[in-house]
């Protein structure tokens, strides 16, 4: 509250009535912002609202064609993005900015080398330290490695320190989560509080709502290039409050409805077992039924898209399988898994999808060239299934023919690659990332098209690192990690923070892993680690040393109490082992909690009958001692 | 401002295109697609030069001399197809010179023995077979088509002085000349093979799975890949068609100077990079066309043509003809950087 009170004196930066046009296209018509020290502000919007306009306007990058704007208290005419950084304005890219082939230092101190005289490396290197010392991240970057060899929050990392090194003031965040795993948005974050705390003000531009409740002080939101909310105090306001800025409409629930249908019965389409393709996908297996939205969820790298890369034939396999349709299926390229009947929608869609110099019919018949034999084109034979689709996107006919898909919103773009596949009929749809860099208003007529693609009988296969999207349009969610899918559970009995939990890293894993079949081993019995929630069991990993021991569920499964062959324990939240009723097995859970305090489930032990007593205590506390270290 | 038809976020830039777009009438409209074609602002600068000429010159617009200028125009423009091809997938050959140079002196050596359709046969299997060499190392190997078709502009050219013992081989068959210059409809058949083949350029390029493909293929190969399009097959034919071609611009050639020579064809590849990319193609692949590589050809012939009748002296003709290059590729990178966002 204090911070707010001194902030509103103090505005760092104002613009207002800014204007800008590219060619015949308005990008800010009244656009207006205030950033404060000491404060994190939100710049939100709609695709296509001018939030990236705005945002290099504000760091120079963009000459805006009229409106005033004013950097501390003096009118400031910014020529250039030299002029904004000498007077202390950065911008954090999402598209790093960096020379992948310079290290660290260099790119730190890029603006610098461009200064006359003869860098001081020496100098250069220290100061970094300093930076990264202050940010809390001094263990995070190798100062003299190439930034070709970083990892996406490395290179941000970089691009801070690099605004840092400038003496920035005021820093813009331009998406700077969309690459980033949940545990790198976190470290984010602390960085973010860091640089409030020392007074600089900070600009955040995002379409998670999530983490601009998360982490910001106030709000602008833009709305096809005005400003129609300016300055709203973020701890006033609710997501459907924001939305309703953004669009300018109210969504009543931005997932379709779902009929809460049961698939078990349908048949299996997509059957993968034990797939391997190297580095990333290690071992993964899962099921696809007819009219099922199936989520692959887990974290940036895990192997996600190159599980669908290797089922779609875009990626050699090195082991396991896959039927389709119960037949094996191993296409060795994308046209055989076309002709085969599977659509493939990659993530990045300028790069994988989009053809800009072809009309928007043609890159709307692209696949139907691809799974089409012979030497015409054929594309008189869709002219029907064009003009359904047409209907479906909303788009009227005449804009067929536009030169460029590229002058469409990304939520377009991405519904016309959509469309691309729908043109063949497909049995099974596999969605890497359907809604990256699509707005808020438009994701939900996609979540609304995938609904209705599935429940035209399609098998839908939707990879996303949104858990929330995930688990609002997907019935099940097959959860991979490093490579391995280690669950596969109904949508109903997860939430966000479980499957942040069961996508947690391999690394933390497999020490786990090793953990409990220590424990299963020095005891003669049963080890699992697993979440419990009401009357139910989620299960992320057991060891099993001796059989008669064995608990009666395995890895991934979600399973209620009495399911179980341990019920009574389970049941009883005892801080002692509990035999069960039939004098059995003896069980002893141990809730654990991770480095930071925060819980990571609880791990049991499972003794068979008459085995010898082991102190409950001591076992306690070495178990909880494991899991405390191993954040 | 709200169109039913459109969805909602198409609105920011629908309504800014309709402030601008309201103060305009039909005509202006006509206008805007007009210059908004590429290959109408080529012609007409092809227009522009001819009119430039014919006032410069007299002799310009005489009949004798456009019969002049379709002759000259045959040998760039038969090899400026298959380059087009190439350019179109966005890499480059070098090597069309050197090819038409070898694959003439292998007709020349062959046609004795073998007579005039085998040895006519025999070049063109060869042309083609060089482009399939470049094709496989560029596509299939993944190397530079800069550096394998300079390589191959290297081995053909070295190939011609071997195979000639470096002298040129005069004994090609009158018939060949006299086949070359017969009269189809009224034109002489080299620039009818000229029409021919610029015909089925256009068709494939605009109506065929494969032509399509290498579009794609330059425009966003990753795209392509996905969407199932063969890109390593359809990135290698454009190398086959350029070597192909240039054994036919060889043939022609030998017909109109009834001999072969093994520095026939040098600097080939330059003047019909300099077409195509006059005629609105990108080097970097996905935009170009078939009409605009042929007006980028009848612009080069015309200007050499026109020079050569002014009198300038040929020492000029190579700056004259690369600043107008240059100028045509500022000029239309001006213009359509205006009409892009």
């Amino acid at each position: 509250m204090n911070r707010h009170m001194q902030a509103s004196t103090t505005a760092l930066f104002t613009a207002s009535g800014v204007q800008k046009s590219f060619g015949r296209t308005r990008a800010l018509s009244n656009a207006s912002i205030t950033l404060r020290r000491g404060e994190i502000h939100a710049l939100l919007g709609a695709n296509g609202a001018g939030k990236s306009t705005l945002s290099r306007v504000i760091c120079g990058q963009i000459r805006p064609d009229s409106g005033d704007i004013a950097f501390r208290e003096k009118p400031f005419a910014i020529r250039g993005p030299r002029d904004a950084i000498d007077a202390g304005i950065a911008l954090v890219m999402q598209e790093t900015s960096l020379a992948p082939d310079l290290s660290v230092v260099e790119n730190i101190f890029l603006p610098e080398l461009g200064r006359p005289g003869l860098p001081r490396f020496g100098a250069m290197r220290r100061k970094a330290e300093v930076i990264l010392s202050r940010l809390g991240q001094r263990a995070q970057l190798p100062l003299d490695g190439d930034v070709r060899a970083l990892s996406a929050a490395q290179r941000q990392l970089v691009e801070i320190a690099k605004a840092l090194a400038q003496e920035a003031d005021l820093i813009i965040f331009d998406e700077p989560t969309a690459s980033l795993s949940p545990g790198e948005v976190e470290r984010l974050f602390d960085i973010m509080l860091r640089l409030r705390g020392e007074g600089r003000a900070l600009a955040f531009v995002s379409h998670r709502l999530e983490e601009v409740f998360a982490v910001t002080d106030r709000v602008t939101v833009l709305r096809e290039g005005r400003t129609v909310a300016a300055d709203l105090a973020t701890a006033a306001l609710t997501q459907t409050e924001l939305i309703r800025h953004m669009v300018g409409r109210e969504l009543s629930h931005i997932y379709s409805e779902r009929a809460p249908a049961d698939h078990a019965a349908k048949p299996v389409v997509l059957k993968v077992e034990r797939l391997k393709s190297a580095p990333l996908v290690r071992d993964v297996s899962f099921e696809l039924r007819r009219g099922e939205i199936v989520g692959l969820g887990g974290l940036v790298g895990a192997g996600r898209s190159e599980t669908l890369e290797a089922i779609f034939g875009l990626r050699q396999r090195d082991g396991g399988s896959v039927w389709l349709d119960g037949r094996p299926f191993s296409p060795r390229k994308p046209a055989q898994s076309i002709r085969a009947g599977v659509g493939f929608v990659p993530e990045d869609r300028r790069r994988q999808s989009i053809v800009p110099d072809m009309s928007v019919r043609e890159n709307l018949l692209l696949a139907h060239l691809g799974a089409h034999r012979g030497f015409g084109l054929a594309y008189r034979r869709r002219d029907a299934k064009v003009k359904q689709l047409l209907a479906m996107l909303g788009l009227p006919p005449d804009r067929l023919l536009d030169a460029s898909m590229l002058n469409f919103s990304g939520g377009m773009q991405q519904k016309i690659i959509i469309a691309r596949w729908l043109m063949l009929e497909p049995q099974v749809m596999l969605l890497d990332e359907p809604t990256k860099g699509v707005d808020i208003g438009t994701r939900s007529s996609i979540y609304a098209m995938l609904r209705e693609i599935a429940d035209s009988g399609v098998a839908v296969l939707v990879v996303s690192s949104d858990f929330d999207e995930l688990l609002g349009i997907c019935e099940r969610v097959v959860v991979i990690s490093d490579g391995m899918s280690i669950a596969d559970m109904p949508s109903a009995v997860l939430d966000e923070e479980k499957l942040t939990l069961l996508a947690a890293p391999r690394t933390s894993m497999e020490r786990n892993v090793r953990f409990l079949r220590e424990l299963a081993a020095d005891h003669g019995g049963a080890a699992f680690w697993g979440l419990i929630e009401g009357e139910r069991l989620f299960c992320l990993k057991s060891s099993v040393a001796d059989q008669s021991a064995s608990p009666g569920f395995g890895d991934g499964a979600a399973v209620g109490f009495h399911q179980t062959r341990i019920a009574a324990a389970l049941a009883a939240g005892s801080a002692d082992f509990v035999t069960e009723a039939d004098g059995g097995l003896s069980t002893l859970i141990v809730h654990v909690a991770g480095s930071r305090g925060h819980s990571m489930g609880a791990a049991g032990l499972v003794l068979p009958a008459g085995a010898a007593r082991v102190a409950a205590d001591r076992l306690a506390d070495r178990i909880r001692a494991h899991y405390a270290a191993t954040d | 401002m709200t169109d039913p038809t459109t969805t909602d976020e198409e609105r920011p830039a629908m309504a800014a295109h309709e402030t601008i777009a309201a103060g305009e009438g039909r005509p202006l409209q006509l206008v805007r697609w007009l210059t908004g074609r590429l290959e109408i602002r080529m012609l007409s600068l092809a227009v522009l030069i001819a009119v430039t000429l014919s006032l410069a010159s007299p002799y310009f617009l005489t009949a004798n001399n456009v019969l002049n200028l379709l002759d000259q125009s045959v040998v760039v423009g038969i090899v400026a197809i298959g380059m087009t091809f190439v350019i179109l997938t966005g890499g480059i050959d070098l090597s069309v010179g050197a090819v038409a140079g070898l694959t003439g002196i292998i007709f020349g050596l062959v046609v004795q023995p073998l007579g005039l359709p085998f040895g006519a046969l025999v070049a063109l299997v060869s042309g083609a077979a060089i482009g399939l060499v470049s094709g496989v190392l560029i596509s299939y190997f993944g190397l530079a088509a800069f550096v394998v078709t300079l390589g191959m502009m290297s081995i053909g050219r070295s190939l011609c002085y071997i195979f000639s013992g470096g002298i040129s081989i005069s004994a090609i068959p009158e018939t060949l000349s006299d086949f070359v210059y017969a009269k189809v409809a009224f034109i002489p058949m080299n620039v009818f093979v000229l029409i021919v083949l610029y015909l089925l350029a256009y068709l494939y390029l605009g109506y065929t799975k494969g032509g399509r493909t290498i579009y794609a293929i330059g425009s966003n190969v990753e795209a392509a890949r996905t969407a199932g399009l063969n890109v390593v097959g359809y990135a290698i034919l454009p190398y086959v068609v350029s070597g192909a071609l240039s054994a036919v611009s060889a043939l022609l050639l030998a017909g109109k100077i009834l001999s072969v020579d093994p520095l026939a064809g040098n600097l080939l590849e330059l003047d019909a990079i300099a077409a195509v990319v006059i005629g609105g193609a990108s080097l970097f692949g996905g935009r170009g066309s078939i009409i605009g590589t042929l007006i980028g050809v009848f612009i080069m012939v015309m200007i050499r043509n026109g020079l050569n009748l002014m009198g300038v002296s040929p020492f000029w003709q190579g700056s004259a003809i690369g600043a107008i290059i240059i100028a045509a590729v500022l000029v239309e990178r001006l213009v359509s950087r205006r009409g892009a966002r």
